[in-house]
């Protein structure tokens, strides 16, 4: 599973030109594009494991990002797309890759096929980036709070403790 | 029947706010850190690490817990390159990074076995959650802003689960690649969010030492969910990060 990863990011950077200049590819049969719902569709069928490449077309992938509600992903969800690449065959077996993009951004990726495996998100380093910010809120406790016995006393998790 | 209290083992403050237990309940998880930091200490001359650095034991003679210890620090220093290590040269073996989310864990756990499902564990910013602190709502897991002590930099919203961080305000100076041997840059702050303590205290750490490198390695790593702020003051955070919008 760990050597198709390479496989996996090497079809992800093959599909960022298709999507950037191509946008009409999803007529042409190899890609097919989804608007990502407001709500995750039904999860597709396990798709089988032979070697021959099944069209992608009219197939429902499940919509990536739906990650649970706390995420902020309300407002950007109407440029969210999802494109789900080729079936690629490789010595390790058969690849294929969904990839969710805002704007032109790639914000997941999803194997839908990967070597010896069902459907699954791969461990992939995709991350948001944002600008650091500073923030206070009502909580519950501190991750971070400083180690020493000092920087306890002062610190947001002292106060914490000692307001209840 | 509730119970807060606040100890310092291990050097750390270590909070515990018991919603659905008594003091004896409370009492048993602190027993058992008092007795992990007798068991693991490399400070204290008659611990098993430090009788096992001293050459007083054998691999073989060592209790099932030190085994387990070793064999996360093992896993983390080969999976780092020699980042992480728990035998910094001149130093002697020191598993600490380990055993404070292990042992920590391991309080919550006694907690839990012991009948309670609401809870939170502070360990020195380290934190182990149960249950649901108000009906509907998730506890809210403020982590500090790496620069300005008093401000938070995101909020995760937890219900069972552990929260750990490593940052350069904290211990920074004293964290060394192992590597290099140099102290580690890149990296202010990295926060992990995973179902144990051990697991996320150990990858924030082993993260931290790998620098800006860490930044990928962490959001490789399975059932781990990352927040990395990284000296450009650039804030990085896996895609199923429990963020709890205040």
């Amino acid at each position: 599973m760990k050597r198709a990863i390479p496989v996996l990011a090497l079809s992800v950077a093959g599909l960022v030109p298709v999507w950037l200049y191509s946008p009409g590819a999803a007529h042409e049969g190899e890609l097919t594009e989804v608007a990502a719902p407001e709500t995750p569709q039904q999860t597709q069928a396990a798709p089988k494991t032979t070697g021959s490449a099944p069209k992608t077309t009219g197939s429902a992938p499940k919509a990536t990002g739906s990650a649970p509600a706390t995420q902020p992903q309300q407002q950007q969800q109407a440029q969210a797309r999802t494109v789900s690449g080729p079936a690629v065959n490789t010595s390790e077996g058969t690849v294929q890759v969904q990839v969710t993009f805002q704007g032109t951004k790639i914000t997941d990726v999803k194997a839908l096929r990967a070597p010896n495996s069902n459907p699954t998100r791969m461990a992939l380093p995709l991350l948001r980036e944002s600008a650091l910010k500073a923030q206070s809120a009502d909580i519950d406790t501190v991750s971070g709070a400083t180690a020493t016995s000092e920087g306890y006393k002062q610190s947001l998790q002292a106060a914490i403790d000692g307001a209840q | 029947m509730s119970v807060r209290r606040v100890e310092h083992i291990m050097g750390l403050p270590i909070s515990v706010d018991l919603r659905d237990g008594d003091a004896a309940l409370a009492e048993r998880a602190f027993a058992w850190l008092r007795e992990a930091d007798a068991q693991f200490s490399p400070f204290k001359p008659d611990s098993e690490v430090s009788r096992l650095d001293r050459g007083e034991l054998t691999r073989d003679e060592l209790t099932p817990d030190l085994v387990e210890v070793l064999s996360l620090c093992d896993w983390y220093e080969e999976s780092t390159g020699g980042a992480f290590t728990a035998n910094v040269p001149g130093r002697g073996l020191d598993p600490c990074a380990v055993v404070k989310g292990w042992a920590v864990q391991r309080a919550a756990d006694i907690l839990r076995e012991g009948g309670a499902s609401t809870y939170c564990v502070n360990a020195g910013g380290d934190v182990v959650t149960a249950g649901e602190p108000e009906p509907g709502k998730p506890w809210r897991v403020g982590v500090r802003h790496p620069e300005i002590a008093d401000q938070l930099c995101v909020v995760l919203g937890v219900r069972d689960g552990a929260v750990a961080t490593s940052a350069l305000y904290e211990r920074g100076q004293h964290i060394l690649d192992g590597r290099t041997g140099q102290p580690v840059t890149g990296i202010l702050s990295v926060t992990v969010f995973a179902e144990d303590l051990a697991i996320a205290d150990t990858t924030a750490t082993a993260a931290f030492a790998l620098g800006r490198d860490g930044i990928e390695w962490a959001a490789a790593q399975e059932d781990c969910e990352v927040f990395i702020v990284d000296e450009d003051r650039r804030a990085f955070s896996s895609p199923g990060l429990p963020v709890h919008i205040c």
